[in-house]
């Protein structure tokens, strides 16, 4: 241990050089750093001016020095450069994805925004009992009031008339098969409870197990595992509102029942 | 990014390898290669350091935040809604508007956060997953300091002062549950709007309990 003491000496000598060596690049990220401004002309500008130096050189025979410090140059532009494209490419590719590409790629959806171009602009209020095409409805004609749609969940069927309103607002309507399994049903509600623009009933003699409704669109699944409930929520909801996203969902309906509360008001006869 | 290569990443680059260069010019292929990669390795190394200029990511703590924000403070508008329309007392009724008409415009700021950003107001991650720990304050779905629907009913179906008083109870518990969401991304965002709206929260929200604190002792017992 004593021995080697001397020694040291030089070693340490050696790692100074080395961190020397290796602290100007460290330099360089910090003053990138600082300067996030203008960066593009100058990049594109040393690259070209860079590259013209290399095969003068090269003709010179021996001198590869200029073009070893040229070439890890261009290297370490390609690196930065490249890195930072296959970043920001891998990153916005799934958040910049418009909602309705997601939408149309969910498997078994309806868009009857394209079908029915008609029936998804935002639509007049009118109150008492409205038919609608669709079971559940997507869109229409709908009361004034809407039902309450803060993660609200049903555990009686509720009016079509209100609920048909908090899709316009920008909620998706999770509907299950009245009579579903509570596990099942739980299982459901734990996606819907205490989440602003979601809401969740039952629906007498529905046809599949679950059907998700949002403006325009509808989704109908057997079960409640299935991924695409959680895709179609994610796509649509706040982003189908025909309001934008900050369109109310309280102040709502809250009773269940499916007859229509609002029976005749100046707003929507 | 780009710029730095230029000046700072190439004349740092010189030094190191000019000096070997010149000691060996005898041997080229050797080190060529090796420098070669060497400075492609320092190039991505760069990269990965280089502070992002962009905005926040979809899964970032500010994106996090906004969306479990925006979903805490619907809970708040809506029982600030339901006091203003139900609750006997006066000032309870100006905390409850005030709190309401706040909360829906700092709504309105985090969902145009998340459209600048290009991000949907929806997000892939569970709720308070981009918090530190956030995953255990989660109680039975819900986000700290939210009603259950429960108590919701309970203060729809409140009369007289049974209402003021269950509304200041819910919305000081809703008030703890936030500020500390908000201090917890003051932690963890350099964003400048969302620490400065967080840090504009959390002062609004102290003040506001304080002064409910003090209602609810003038209005009595809790119900």
């Amino acid at each position: 241990m004593s021995t080697p003491g001397p020694e040291r000496v030089p070693s340490s000598v050696k790692v100074g050089k080395t961190t020397g060596q290796g602290k100007p690049p460290a330099g360089g990220a910090k003053s990138s750093g600082a300067k996030p401004g203008g960066n593009r002309p100058a990049k594109a500008g040393g690259g070209k001016g860079r590259k013209p130096v290399t095969p003068v050189k090269a003709a010179g025979g021996r001198n590869l020095g200029p073009i070893a410090v040229a070439g890890v140059v261009v290297l370490i532009a390609v690196g930065i450069i490249g890195y930072a494209v296959f970043g920001s490419v891998k990153q916005s590719k799934d958040a910049a994805t418009p909602w309705e590409e997601k939408a149309a790629a969910i498997s078994g959806i309806v868009d009857y925004r394209k079908s029915e171009p008609d029936l998804v602009k935002g639509s007049q209020h009118k109150s008492g009992v409205i038919a609608y095409k669709q079971s559940p409805p997507v869109a229409g004609e709908h009361n004034p009031s809407w039902q309450n749609c803060n993660g609200d969940i049903y555990t009686q069927p509720i009016a079509n008339e209100h609920a048909v309103h908090s899709l316009e607002h920008g909620a998706v309507w999770v509907t299950y098969k009245q009579g579903l399994p509570a596990d099942q049903v739980a299982k459901l509600a734990d996606r819907v409870k205490g989440k602003e623009k979601l809401l969740m009933s039952p629906v007498a003699n529905l046809t599949n197990n679950v059907s998700l409704q949002a403006w325009g669109y509808q989704l109908k699944v057997d079960s409640v595992d299935d991924p695409r409930i959680d895709e179609f929520i994610r796509a649509l909801r706040i982003n189908a509102s025909v309001e934008g996203p900050t369109a109310a969902c309280d102040g709502g309906i809250t009773a269940t029942g499916t007859t229509p509360q609002d029976a005749g008001t100046p707003m929507g006869k | 990014m780009t710029l730095t290569y230029d000046e700072g990443a190439a004349t740092a680059v010189d030094d190191p390898i000019a000096e070997p260069a010149a000691g060996r010019s005898g041997r080229p292929g050797y080190w060529l290669p090796v420098a070669l990669v060497v400075g492609l390795l320092l190039g991505v190394a760069i990269g990965y350091l280089i502070p992002r200029g962009g905005t926040p990511a979809d899964n970032s703590p500010e994106a996090g935040f906004a969306r479990d924000m925006s979903t805490h403070h619907t809970q708040a508008v809506e029982m600030g809604m339901i006091a203003y329309t139900r609750a006997t007392n006066a000032d309870v009724r100006t905390m409850a508007r005030d709190i309401a008409l706040t909360q829906q415009g700092q709504i309105g700021m985090m969902q145009a956060w998340l459209q600048e950003w290009n991000l949907s107001p929806t997000g892939s991650q569970p709720p308070m997953a981009w918090m530190p720990d956030g995953a255990a304050a989660v109680r039975n779905g819900l986000m700290p300091g939210m009603a259950t629907p429960a108590e919701l009913e309970q203060l729809r179906q409140a009369t007289g002062l049974d209402e003021d008083r269950l509304f200041l109870r819910l919305m000081i518990q809703h008030h703890l549950g936030g500020i500390h969401m908000s201090q917890a991304v003051l932690g963890t965002s350099k964003e400048k709007e969302v620490t400065e709206a967080a840090q504009l929260a959390i002062n609004n929200q102290q003040r506001e309990l304080t002064d409910m604190q003090a209602l609810e002792k003038s209005l009595g017992a809790k119900p």
